[in-house]
């Protein structure tokens, strides 16, 4: 099929590669852009291990196609911690807490936990459990993840997400 | 050599420090194998049988060869012959062999068995041409049920000339019929464990890269050992092993899937000399659930003798175990392991086992944390069930047969000789955490009020840190870079396990080097010494010992040179903050850089001393106890409150140590309530992606509660191995709870997996629900 | 898992996707949300020559009140739905089932429209749309009509949309008086489709008796489900009299086609389907009574 131009933000800066229809958003960015961050867990949209932000939404990364999000604003991974490299308060509290062991699903965990609270910055523990539910991981039992997220909560309610 | 206080309170072992894998993993720049990517990278999709069994009549690629950007499309005549030796060395050249072709020969096996090998240019141009690879099956019966595949007429392998791959016995149940036949109360029962897998959330893969021009070949893997990798590679390819360099950085778990090169990878490799350009293949979440090898599908008749105070008078097991079509060499021997360790931390004075394994047309059994597990949850279940028939509290028949420290070393019937645990100790403290008469008093007025509340425990020992074989020895290297910063280079196998940061941890106590100063490099095995990987909860123990001989001899050396610079003697000198100095006049001292600079050797400061574990095997144990509630119309079960009581010895790192438990334990809980590799009775998987392969999540979870108990094992630092326990005390305290939630309806648990319909189906004996 | 190969259009008006809709014929698809289609496709379960993305259709995206019901635009994103206050006040039941829809990363790109046109029985937006005789506004290059739910949904994953038909947006009546509101489900783990669900809504007259009544039952046949038998029963009695459990019971009756797969047999499924009735049924009846 022949290729199409697709031109959008990642991470603050303009990209664009041409690919044909059906190649993923999700392969977009760690092909033709070596964003390899974004991972891919499954490709059918059940473990999260994909997700970005598009237009601030926290979507799964493999169930867009790239020329879906032409003109889109992503943000991955690579750009949630600062220019400078200074961790975000999420990140830093996923460190703090041992909220990853082998690191393959926390990108999403990441970029998913930053996208909702952000919209909930004051969550209770059922609404973090249920945040938590759409991203899979098999190293933590999720003990530390909900740790961190309880960390990075307490940094929204102070508004220093 | 006994390990003295001061020798193991280093600086850091024994604290919560911060992981140094986490800054590229946080960031989203670690390198996993499909992060890797290559000039003229080509891409292998494999094509695979539709069919438990069949005859493979013709494969005809023409169709898909003529496809854009299709490369090669490899059959068996293609690929097989190349294989030199293959064998696994953990294992050994000496075991019998199952057949393992890499690619399926003129029959498939099991329902995605590979059968061809499509590389192309992209993933997705080699899904389309595999969809094209036109192969002529001729379906075949096939026998999927390993219960019934020993009578069956079907043969998996007709060569083999039976379904029994093999069996042994210890001690016939007869041997034993006196003890159980004059016993006061004799339990039995007989368990059924379903079929589930390890899962990690990054599949299987690897890139092979094979340069025609010098005939080297590198192999960038997603894998628990990366020399194990190369070596197993050479000998398949009868190549010299130093041709052959394996890099693994980052590897999204293994559990038990990654440690033996399986024949998806075979084929890579076989293929990579025929391509001569970088090939990778990393499996889909579709293939790791239909291929990648399944686990824990096994039963036993069990059963267990007990005197009229309930003290256990013999234990004996007869263990049937599914391999699949083509599993590892030697099964046998895991399977045994089960049997050996049946009696668990209990004072159990006869016992014996049977264990047979066997053939069927489904997906090999692959290694999955704890492999051996069962032996665990058939005890406890069992205990459980005899306590209950017997009138005595499920507590209090425990206390009175677990193991107290004063009795060991303590031999099991079977001939494993436990030493250096805590099982009455570490029961205790768990029953103390829940406060277990205050429970038993709640679910009392629960029941009043409808709801059904129940208590679960288990209790095991096992046998971390196998010190024989090629898993007896581990080599560290540790240099002085003229930076001044330490460098340790160690084999590894880091795929979750923190084994970076315990390396650096350890080095940096045992050089008195600041943490912040230390790297590690592992998982390149042209910079590596040879190490066995991560199996067998040994990479603490190992990584300890390793360490230590090596910094010890890279001691010795800072120690003269600094005494030298110093004007003092080496025992007057100390090594801390990266410095060393003179014990009476600390404000003197040198620091690691200049200490290096000093050095004339064009080797630099370095050595590298191979360490042997002493002990066959390390011993850890702990009880699990789970408090849960039964929802009765729907069969939904909720854990309350998860406690690990386990002693693992002293902690290098608690955080690395709660985390293993964790995980390992949802693993458990998710083998028990969730997760299932199921297949019709044609064969065919019905559980080949997330939809329905259901792991559990963050809404699944109870909030595990730790308590530690600290018995320092013969090994280097007292270490003990952690990873694997959750996996093994986990399904056993969440059945049991289950069980005691449903006692009042008499229902008896002994097959899995419990699911809200089978709990129905329990309840009501009349209709059947699932 | 990758899709097969298909060719891309973005309209940017109805009138161009209904077009291209007629011209492509059987071997396009329409792209909403993608939530449920591309999982399809990466699985090769379904293929197709052409996806027709409506993503960028503004005019199918929106919430407004209409001749007394919220008229709901097929392209309005769940999340959307999920926040928004008219929901929320106008159609409860709407706002309640929403937040059970998979996880939030789902809803920020799952439309109204598409889980309705996808049809699944297990999903929550059709049960809801049937248990509250919501009309579906269907529009093809030749003109536009209304479809009832209750002639909506034929089949699994099929409705009674033509092939060249698009569906524009879904128009939910809103109840007024003493009405009480409520879904319950049973999945195996929190966002899992539904083993047994109710979408139950009860109106209530001045003396407590059920005005009116509407049980949705979700997975528990091809299609979602109506209790209109129970609901017969249940209308003009005083909604003491009406037991949780024996509403549960009476919901359960007559069904046909009821699922059996791994995760349960149909006596499973009905056994919980009463459950989930009886609750849904005993938090609206509270609703209603309350206020």
């Amino acid at each position: 099929m022949a290729e199409v131009k697709v031109r959008l933000r990642v991470n603050g800066q303009q990209r664009e590669a041409s690919v044909e229809p059906r190649v993923t958003l999700a392969d977009f960015l760690r092909e033709p852009l070596r964003l390899t961050g974004t991972h891919l867990g499954c490709e059918h949209g059940v473990c999260g291990a994909c997700t970005v932000l598009v237009d601030g939404a926290a979507v799964r990364s493999c169930l867009l196609f790239a020329v879906q999000a032409d003109g889109a604003d992503v943000t991955t991974i690579e750009g949630i911690a600062s220019p400078d490299g200074d961790l975000s308060p999420v990140q830093e509290a996923f460190r703090d807490c041992h909220g990853l062991q082998c690191g393959f699903c926390t990108p999403g965990f990441i970029v998913s936990v930053t996208a909702f609270l952000r919209e909930h910055p004051d969550p209770t523990e059922a609404e973090i459990r249920e945040a938590l539910s759409g991203n899979l991981c098999r190293c933590t039992g999720y003990q530390g993840i909900l740790h961190a997220v309880r960390q990075a909560a307490d940094a929204a309610r102070r508004g220093e997400l | 050599m006994a390990e003295s206080a001061a020798d193991r309170a280093g600086r850091y072992a024994g604290a919560r420090v911060r992981r140094v894998e986490d800054s590229r993993l946080l960031t989203g720049h670690g390198t996993f194998v499909d992060d890797v990517s290559l000039p003229g990278m080509l891409h292998a999709c494999f094509v695979r049988s539709p069919f438990a069994h069949a005859a493979i009549r013709g494969i005809d690629a023409s169709a898909a060869q003529a496809m854009p950007g299709v490369r090669f499309v490899l059959t068996a005549s293609d690929l097989n012959p190349g294989v030199h030796e293959q064998w696994h060395t953990t294992i050994g050249k000496q075991m019998p062999e199952t057949p393992r072709p890499p690619l399926a020969e003129g029959e498939a096996r099991f329902a995605g068995d590979p059968v061809a090998l499509v590389i192309a240019e992209s993933r997705y141009l080699a899904e389309d041409a595999a969809e094209r690879v036109e192969v002529d099956y001729e379906p075949l019966p096939a026998v999927v049920d390993y219960t019934v595949a020993e009578q069956s007429d079907v043969l998996v392998h007709a060569k083999h000339g039976s379904n029994v791959i093999a069996k042994m016995t210890t001690v016939p149940a007869s041997a034993l019929e006196p003890v159980f036949a004059s016993a006061a109360h004799v339990v039995s029962a007989t368990i059924h464990q379903q079929c589930y897998a390890p899962v990690p959330m990054e599949g299987r893969g690897l890139v092979v890269d094979y340069a025609k021009a010098t005939g080297e070949l590198t192999i960038y893997a997603s894998t628990q050992s990366p020399h194990e990798v190369r070596q197993f590679c050479a000998r398949l390819l009868g190549m010299p092993e130093e041709r052959v360099r394996v890099v693994m950085r980052d590897t999204g778990g293994g559990f038990g899937q990654k440690i033996m090169v399986q024949r998806d990878e075979m084929c890579l490799m076989l293929a990579a000399p025929l391509v001569g350009q970088p090939v990778k293949w990393v499996e889909d979440r579709r293939e790791n659930l239909l291929a990648a090898g399944k686990s824990r599908l096994e039963h036993a008749d069990v059963k267990m003798a007990f005197d009229a105070k309930g003290e256990i008078l013999a234990a004996y097991i007869d263990f049937v175990q599914d391999c699949g079509a083509y599993p590892t060499p030697w099964p046998l021997f895991p399977a045994a392991a089960v049997g050996t360790f049946f009696p668990g931390p209990y004072r159990v004075p006869r016992g014996g086992f049977a264990v047979k394994t066997l053939y069927t047309h489904t997906v090999q059994r692959a290694p999955y944390r704890g492999p051996w597990q069962f032996e665990s949850l058939a005890r406890e279940v069992l205990l459980d069930i005899a306590a209950r028939r017997m009138g005595i509290d499920p507590a209090e028949l425990r206390r009175r047969n677990l193991l107290r420290r004063d009795e060991l070393p303590f031999k099991n019937p079977n001939g494993m000789a436990y030493d250096k645990i805590s099982p009455l100790e570490t029961f205790e403290q768990a029953l103390a955490m829940l406060d277990y008469e205050a429970f038993r008093a709640e679910q009392a007025e629960a029941r009043k009020a409808g709801r059904h509340l129940g208590v679960g425990m288990s209790n095991f020992v096992e046998a971390s840190t196998p010190g024989y074989g090629a898993y007896a020895t581990e080599t560290a290297k540790i240099r002085v870079e003229a930076s001044g910063r330490i460098t340790v280079y160690i084999h590894g196998g880091s795929s979750g396990n923190s084994i970076e940061t315990t390396v650096v941890q350890l080095a940096a106590d045992a050089l008195g080097a600041k943490i912040e100063d230390v790297d590690t490099i592992q998982g390149d095995t042209a910079v590596t010494a040879v190490g066995a990987g991560a199996a067998g909860s040994r990479s603490a123990s190992m990584s300890a010992g390793a360490v230590r001989a090596t910094a010890s001899a890279l001691r010795e050396r800072i120690l003269e040179i600094a005494a030298k610079k110093l004007g003092a003697s080496p025992d007057e000198i100390q090594l801390a903050e990266s410095r060393a100095s003179v014990r009476a006049r600390p404000e003197t001292g040198v620091s690691f850089r200049e200490l290096a600079a000093l050095v004339g050797d064009p080797k630099g400061l370095e050595a590298s001393v191979p360490y042997t574990a002493n002990n066959p095997a390390i011993f850890v144990n702990a009880t699990h106890v789970c408090t849960c509630e039964v929802d009765v119309e729907t069969g939904r079960v909720r854990i309350l409150r998860y406690i690990v009581s386990e002693d693992c010895g002293p902690m290098i790192n608690p955080n690395v140590v709660e985390g293993q438990i964790a995980g390992g334990t949802v693993q458990g809980i998710g083998g028990v309530l969730f997760e299932q590799l199921a297949y019709d009775d044609d064969g065919n998987p019905v559980t080949t992606t997330f939809m329905d392969y259901l792991l559990p999540t963050a809404t699944d979870v109870p909030e595990i509660e730790y308590g530690h108990i600290e018995t320092p094992s013969p090994g280097p630092g007292g270490y003990k191995g952690v990873g694997e326990g959750g996996a093994i005390g986990a399904p056993p305290a969440v059945v049991n709870a289950v069980a005691d939630a449903l006692s009042p309806f008499g229902v008896t648990i002994t097959r899995l997996p419990l699911t809200p319909a089978r709990i129905l189906s329990l309840l009501d004996r009349k209709a059947t629900w699932s | 898992m990758k899709p097969a190969p298909f060719e891309y259009h973005a309209p940017r008006e109805t009138a161009e996707a209904l077009k291209l809709l007629a011209e492509l014929g059987d071997g396009a698809k329409l792209l909403a949300g993608g939530q449920s289609l591309v999982p399809m496709l990466a699985l090769r379960l379904g293929v197709f020559e052409h996806l027709i993305d409506i993503g960028r259709i503004a005019e199918l995206r929106g919430i407004e009140r209409r001749n007394g019901e919220l008229w709901i635009g097929a392209g309005t994103r769940q999340a959307t739905i999920e926040k928004s206050r008219d929901v929320a006040s106008a159609v409860p039941l709407l706002a309640r089932a929403t937040p059970l829809i998979g996880h939030f990363q789902i809803r920020n790109r799952g439309t109204l429209g598409g889980s309705i046109a996808h049809a699944d029985p297990a999903a929550e937006y059709p049960g809801v749309a049937l248990a509250l005789d919501a009309r579906m506004e269907v529009v093809s290059h030749e003109g536009r009509r209304t479809i009832e739910a209750r002639d909506f949904f034929e089949g699994l994953w099929s409705t009674r949309m033509e092939p060249v038909e698009l569906l524009a947006g879904v128009s939910f009546p809103i109840w007024g008086g003493r009405s009480g509101f409520a879904i319950e489900e049973f999945a195996r783990r929190h966002g899992d489709f539904a083993i047994a669900g109710a979408a139950i809504g009860i109106e209530l007259d001045g003396g407590d008796r059920i005005r009116r009544c509407a049980i949705g039952l979700i997975g528990l046949g091809s299609t979602p489900a109506r209790a209109r038998a129970a609901e017969a029963q249940l209308a003009g009695r005083p909604v003491a009299e009406a037991r949780p459990d024996e509403v549960g019971r009476l919901a359960m009756e007559g069904l046909e086609s009821v699922p059996s797969d791994l995760h349960g047999s149909p006596e499973f499924r009905k056994r919980v389907g009463a459950a989930m009735v009886a609750r849904a049924w005993a938090s609206a009846a509270r609703e209603a009574r309350d206020g």
